[in-house]
């Protein structure tokens, strides 16, 4: 009885602090949420809220990472947008089911990358300048995506990806975009801009952003006219309840339209998973620790498949809300957790209120995250190394070029290239005939060892390869050096000290038998510094 | 206090960014009112045509082809002057898009030529006589793609895509295929404004909404009406030569005479994309319709349903741009075939005729 009182504020202060940085998240994730469902993937708002609840709360149970964070996002979203928009008109029953459908599909196909282990190692290959590049590309298309919203016209409902048919929305938006839209779209970009400028508000910018814009909507609508201005408005969301069951769609007749989405179902795997894999290599960085991104993906893809009979839209890791919730001190799951409820018990309470926000204020707040998706300080260090360039250049330029799929083929073969380009190329040093290898000798680089090897054996006469500093010599390297050896013309030479260093004491059955001396009759080779 | 600086310059950098974007929204918004309002020149072939209709701004409108025909008399609610205004810039839109009769040029078609890679194209190529072709008694023509019948029409379901297509979205599909080009915003005047005139062409031939008349859309001719001897382009070659190429140009570049389209392009990078029905490896029936109804200018209906197969297949096999869904890869291989077969083929007829020398021109 006397212990309670005590101990009961020590349990609640943490539970206390996981609920203000819960609600903080919530807020933040909010409009995001209603932005991404409506302008991006053409789905009704609560799709994108059970995004931002049940999506989280699941990853957040599944996932062991203590600052992890999934929930509704902009590439994903866009994904569903363009890969629907030629199959059914946005916002229809028949577009809805196509949604759950792919979303399904796409969480099977993660499912794939848990279970397959060599398919989720891969994810592991996808590097910084790849990422960057996908994330910069998509975060210029989503501010040319929004256009057509911010400006109150109709969306074009076949895709128009590649940037030179995009560009022409800005032209649309000065000579008939709807100036009212316009205006709004205006107040809400530059108040969100405003408040970012101060570090106590930068959460909740975007926030204040959309208050403003819908405090002059409903400005509008009281000296103009909801008639008269033509403003969209987020549909009213009083029916919501805690949960809402869906059934994706696979009727027989649909079966050919879901053949026709399967490579936007891949698309929509790899992007989620790209980014979660990045996003907790890159956290595990920044906080210190280390969580397995195969449980990440995990999470991902058991969440993604039931998201789909919740009438929810997909969920991926936010490199951005999990960088808020470290930076706020956030330091358990019970954070994302909190913020799914405090989402919850905010829409069931306040779900009138998010009727009226106009929809060009959704845009702005697209644009806005699309800009942030362009970080320079991100960029900067990819152009100190010229392969990275490169890398960083075809994967951003992929996505303004080719549509997300390509991109992400792209991103995907420049991220194994990368890898493998960086292992052909030992680092070779040649000092009179002394021939220094740094790096592998294996299949993939013995062209340029050999390039260097006959260049300089055909001025010495003679070659000494030195290949102290190689850690990896595969059964094609092997057969060459001692073809090389058996030529007389090339001295092997390895400067370690100790018989290799690698193995340590760990010697198996042939290295004891030599020890014993059973095979006396011939030195062993791995005694001697050359051989 | 640097620091501060910066980002109180760079905050009003943005805002004054966004700021002239406005101002420039606003004159441009000014401008497009002034050309909203302003009286519209219209070209020879629409004055005749909205002039024999009658189209005048009035409480009630009378349809005098109705009264010729049929001798009944319908009344239907008439036109404002702004009314007029669209239709006759949707009409002239339809006659010259790309601009090359108006004295603004594109400016006065709403600048319809952005929305075009090709410099050829305009809708009364394939919507002829201004999209209400007519016998000289006045009867329209089975499946001559006339407007009016269009629109009763519009919002069904397309026959190929099974989508339900607002009337815009028929439009983008002109714009992105058969102009090789761009789709204009739904909302723009561009469209507003053909739709405006294809509305009144139903209104002056008393097409009734929902109903299907046959002249819309374009009369196909599939194999099964032929003696399904089966296509052939090289037939298909030499019917073209003899009696296309006089007009059309030996490799279907069209005939241009000073800046002006005599006759459009058929292939090559001026001409419909890949994606478009009338390419004979997309939809086979269309472009054979097309020709036997239409083609030769004077002599229509003078080829056999044979011949317009095997010329559509020839012309499907000249190089064309490929169609924007097809890729980069495909559009690649196309801009190559543009470039290399013309010479290509100059080259392989020289061979043929003694009196030429060996060589690319």
């Amino acid at each position: 009885m006397i212990a309670i009182p005590s101990a009961l504020p020590r349990l609640l202060h943490p539970l206390r602090r996981n609920l203000v940085i819960g609600m903080t998240l919530a807020v933040v994730t909010l409009p995001q949420a209603i932005a991404f469902s409506t302008t991006l993937a053409g789905l009704p708002p609560h799709f994108g809220i059970y995004a931002a609840i049940w999506g989280v709360l699941f990853t957040a149970m599944l996932n062991p990472s203590r600052v992890f964070s999934g929930g509704p996002n902009t590439t994903m979203s866009a994904a569903i947008g363009v890969t629907l928009l030629p199959i059914a008109p946005p916002f229809g029953a028949d577009y809805l089911g196509y949604a759950l459908t792919l979303i399904l599909l796409a969480g099977l196909i993660q499912l794939l990358f848990v279970l397959i282990r060599p398919l989720g190692r891969m994810l592991d290959l996808i590097n910084e300048p790849v990422i960057n590049g996908l994330i910069c590309g998509i975060g210029l298309f989503l501010i040319f995506k929004s256009l057509t919203s911010f400006a109150g016209l109709p969306i074009n409902t076949q895709v128009d990806w590649p940037l030179w048919i995009a560009w022409q929305s800005l032209l649309a938006v000065l000579e008939i975009g709807n100036m009212y839209a316009i205006q709004i779209g205006l107040i809400t970009l530059i108040t969100s801009l405003v408040f970012r400028q101060f570090e106590a508000l930068r959460n909740w910018a975007i926030l204040f952003g959309v208050c403003a814009g819908t405090a002059y909507s409903e400005y509008l609508n009281a000296t103009v006219g909801l008639q008269n201005t033509l403003i969209e408005q987020i549909a009213n969301l009083s029916s919501m309840g805690w949960v809402l069951p869906s059934i994706p769609l696979f009727d027989q007749e649909a079966m050919s339209d879901i053949i026709t989405i399967l490579p936007g179902a891949v698309t929509l795997a790899l992007l989620g998973l790209f980014q979660t894999v990045a996003a907790m290599r890159r956290m595990n960085r920044k906080v210190g620790g280390y969580t397995d991104s195969r449980k990440g993906i995990f999470a991902d893809a058991v969440s993604n498949c039931v998201l789909p009979f919740l009438s929810s839209m997909p969920t991926c890791a936010s490199f951005n809300r999990m960088w808020l919730v470290h930076s706020l001190g956030g330091q358990s799951r019970w954070t994302s957790a909190a913020s799914a409820l405090v989402l919850l018990l905010m829409v069931l309470f306040l779900a009138p209120l998010i009727a009226i926000i106009p929809m060009p204020a959704m845009a702005a707040v697209i644009m806005l995250l699309g800009a942030n998706m362009i970080n320079w300080g991100d960029i900067k260090p990819h152009f100190r190394d010229r392969r990275e360039t490169v890398v960083f250049l075809a994967s951003f330029l992929s996505v303004l070029f080719l549509d997300l799929f390509g991109a992400v083929v792209v991103g995907s073969i420049l991220a194994i290239g990368y890898s493998k380009w960086e292992q052909a190329h030992p680092n070779l040093s040649v000092r009179g005939k002394v021939l220094k290898v740094r790096g592998n000798i294996y299949y993939g680089s013995l062209p340029v060892i050999e390039a260097t090897y006959h260049r300089v054996l055909e001025r010495e006469g003679e070659v000494v390869l030195d290949f102290s500093e190689c850690y990896y010599i595969d059964r094609e390297g092997i057969r060459w050096l001692a073809a090389a050896k058996a030529e007389q013309k090339a001295i092997l030479s390895d400067r370690r000290r100790t018989p290799d260093r690698r193995q340590g004491d760990r010697r198996n059955a042939a290295d004891k038998r030599r020890q014993k001396g059973r095979r006396t009759g011939k030195p062993d080779r791995r005694q001697r510094s050359e051989f | 206090m640097a620091v501060v600086w910066v980002k109180l310059l760079r905050t009003a950098a943005i805002v004054a960014v966004l700021g002239l974007l406005y101002l420039l929204a606003i004159q441009k918004h000014a401008e497009r009112d002034s050309q909203r309002e302003a009286p519209v020149e219209l070209t020879a072939a629409c004055a005749e045509k909205l002039q024999a209709y009658a189209l005048s701004a009035s409480e009630v409108y009378r349809s005098p082809y109705l009264h010729k025909t049929t001798g009944r008399v319908s009344e239907l609610s008439g036109y404002s002057e702004a009314d007029i205004r669209a239709i006759q810039r949707g009409c002239n839109i339809v006659d010259d898009t790309q601009g090359q009769l108006a004295k603004q040029g594109a400016r006065e078609r709403w600048n319809a030529t952005r929305f075009s890679r090709s410099t050829h194209t305009s809708c009364d190529h394939c919507h002829q006589s201004l999209g209400d072709k007519q016998d000289s008694a006045g009867n329209r023509i089975v499946g001559s793609n006339g407007l009016g019948a269009s629109w009763v029409m519009a919002d069904m379901y397309d026959r190929f895509t099974g989508l339900l297509l607002p009337y815009e979205m028929r439009q983008m599909q002109c714009f992105i295929n058969s102009s090789n080009g761009f789709k204009p915003n739904a909302a723009d005047d561009l469209l507003r404004d053909i739709t405006a005139y294809s509305r009144f062409l139903s209104a002056a031939l008393d097409l009734k909404i929902g109903h299907r008349y046959p002249e819309q859309g374009m009369e196909e001719i599939p194999a099964s009406a032929t003696l399904r001897r089966g296509d052939d382009y090289v037939r298909g070659a030499h019917l073209y030569r003899e009696k296309c190429a006089a007009c059309h140009g030996v490799q279907g570049f069209g005939t241009v005479v000073d800046g002006k389209v005599l006759y459009p392009a058929l292939a090559g990078p001026e001409s419909f994309s890949l994606d478009s029905r009338m390419h004979f490896g997309r939809v086979n029936t269309v472009m054979a319709g097309f020709i036997c109804r239409n083609m030769p200018l004077g002599q229509e209906g003078s080829l056999a349903n044979q011949d317009c197969r095997d010329i559509a297949y020839y012309i499907s096999t000249l190089p064309r741009p490929a169609g924007d869904r097809q890729g980069p890869l495909v559009a690649a291989w196309q801009q190559l075939m543009m470039g290399v077969m013309p010479p290509l083929t100059r080259y392989a007829e020289s061979l043929g005729r003694s009196d030429t020398p060996h060589a690319i021109p």
